[in-house]
């Protein structure tokens, strides 16, 4: 299978903070004999060097659906890497001290895209959760009233782009309803003005109805994005599209037939 | 260049790419540095930090499918979910004064830590 070699050899070079570094004996494949290397652990790939300053990395072990275990070993300090399925591999790895072994076992635990997701998933419902609590009053206005797209904001002078707060929605769109449905509750008054934090908080919008994937092309795109509905960034950004193409139906059948 | 059809599957941070008749991927972009571009209707590209000049370049069905897959792809890359992280930990640590890691336990995690990811 290709892969972009170069890409992935930037990433574990590249002047990026890594998440644990250090040597690890790698018991071999074949031969069980191990090899002293030296290890780079950057997001969710774990890579390994011949020697610290080896300008390449020998290989990389992708560390999605795995688990990381304590093993027997003769070796001291040894854990593995499990992979589930019939043609995976399990690597053993050994460190050079109780410390050592245990710091590396916690991270590459907590290494994978999944886990980072869901503790991502976690604050953003309770970011959610605290600006429906607060009537909207904080924080996601900063952003120029009527613009349906998020902008990016700043945290640190950092010219990378940042997620972008989800926009309170201003009241000036009176006709916005939070789904299609008629005879629905009106959507909370989240405008902003004086944001009274009370017991009766307003609910969160209904979510939008659920789309069909139109194929495995369009329905396998946003692992990130398609399985967090709840995300007001995105309900925000489907929402805008739905009333940006009503409007335009709307301007057509004015124009009409004239 | 010759466009071919291919089935495209983005999983965690790697954009794998198939025949579609095959069940194996024939390929996979790993999505970390790099930049999406849009280029003419209905086609975006995919290029590297490393090698700015070499673009992936996808051509979709229409403009919404390509836009979803410009979003989609912008937040794909592991380095955009920590900073989304570490961005939401401090919106919500202004708000409560409390780190909301605490209560998992991960608080001193190097992951989460402002300033030290930069990229």
């Amino acid at each position: 299978m290709k892969l972009n070699e170069r890409s992935l050899a930037f990433y574990a070079t590249c002047d990026s903070p890594a998440d644990n570094a250090g040597f690890l004996y790698k018991r071999g494949e074949r031969h069980t004999a191990y090899h002293r290397r030296w290890f780079v652990l950057k997001g969710n790939m774990l890579f390994y060097f011949e020697e610290r300053e080896s300008r390449e990395p020998v290989g990389v072990i992708v560390l999605e659906g795995c688990t990381v275990e304590l093993c027997d070993s003769a070796e001291e300090f040894a854990f593995a890497i499990r992979f589930v399925g019939a043609k995976s591999r399990t690597y053993v790895l050994a460190a050079e001290s109780q410390a050592a072994m245990e710091s590396w076992v916690k991270s590459l635990s907590r290494a994978s895209f999944d886990y980072m997701r869901l503790v991502v998933r976690e604050l953003e419902k309770q970011l959610e959760e605290m600006r429906w609590g607060l009537g909207g009053g904080y924080g996601g206005c900063r952003q120029s009233p009527g613009s349906w797209k998020p902008k990016p904001l700043g945290l640190e002078r950092s010219p990378e782009r940042l997620p972008a707060l989800p926009a309170i929605p201003l009241k000036e769109n009176g006709c916005a309803v939070w789904n299609n449905a008629p005879g629905v509750d009106q959507p909370p008054d989240t405008s902003g003005c004086g944001g009274h934090d009370s017991e009766g908080n307003p609910r969160p919008p209904p979510l939008p109805p659920r789309r069909r994937a139109s194929s495995s092309e369009a329905g396998s795109a946003g692992a990130a994005a398609a399985e967090s509905p709840s995300t007001f960034c995105r309900l925000h950004e489907q929402y805008g599209r739905e009333v940006a193409k009503l409007r335009q139906g709307w301007l057509e059948r004015q124009r009409g037939p004239q | 260049a010759v466009l071919k059809k291919r089935l495209v599957k983005l999983v965690v941070n790697f954009l794998f790419y198939f025949r579609t008749d095959e069940a194996e991927p024939i390929g996979a972009l790993l999505l970390e540095h790099c930049r999406i571009t849009k280029e003419e209707e209905n086609v975006f590209s995919i290029s590297f930090v490393e090698e700015p000049e070499r673009k992936y370049c996808f051509e979709c069905d229409s403009e919404e499918q390509c836009q979803e897959w410009i979003e989609a792809l912008k937040r794909a890359s592991y380095e955009f979910m920590r900073r989304s992280l570490i961005f939401y930990r401090n919106e919500i640590q202004k708000m409560t004064g409390k780190d909301p890691l605490e209560q998992y336990g991960i608080s001193e995690e190097a992951r989460f830590q402002l300033g030290t990811h930069k990229q």
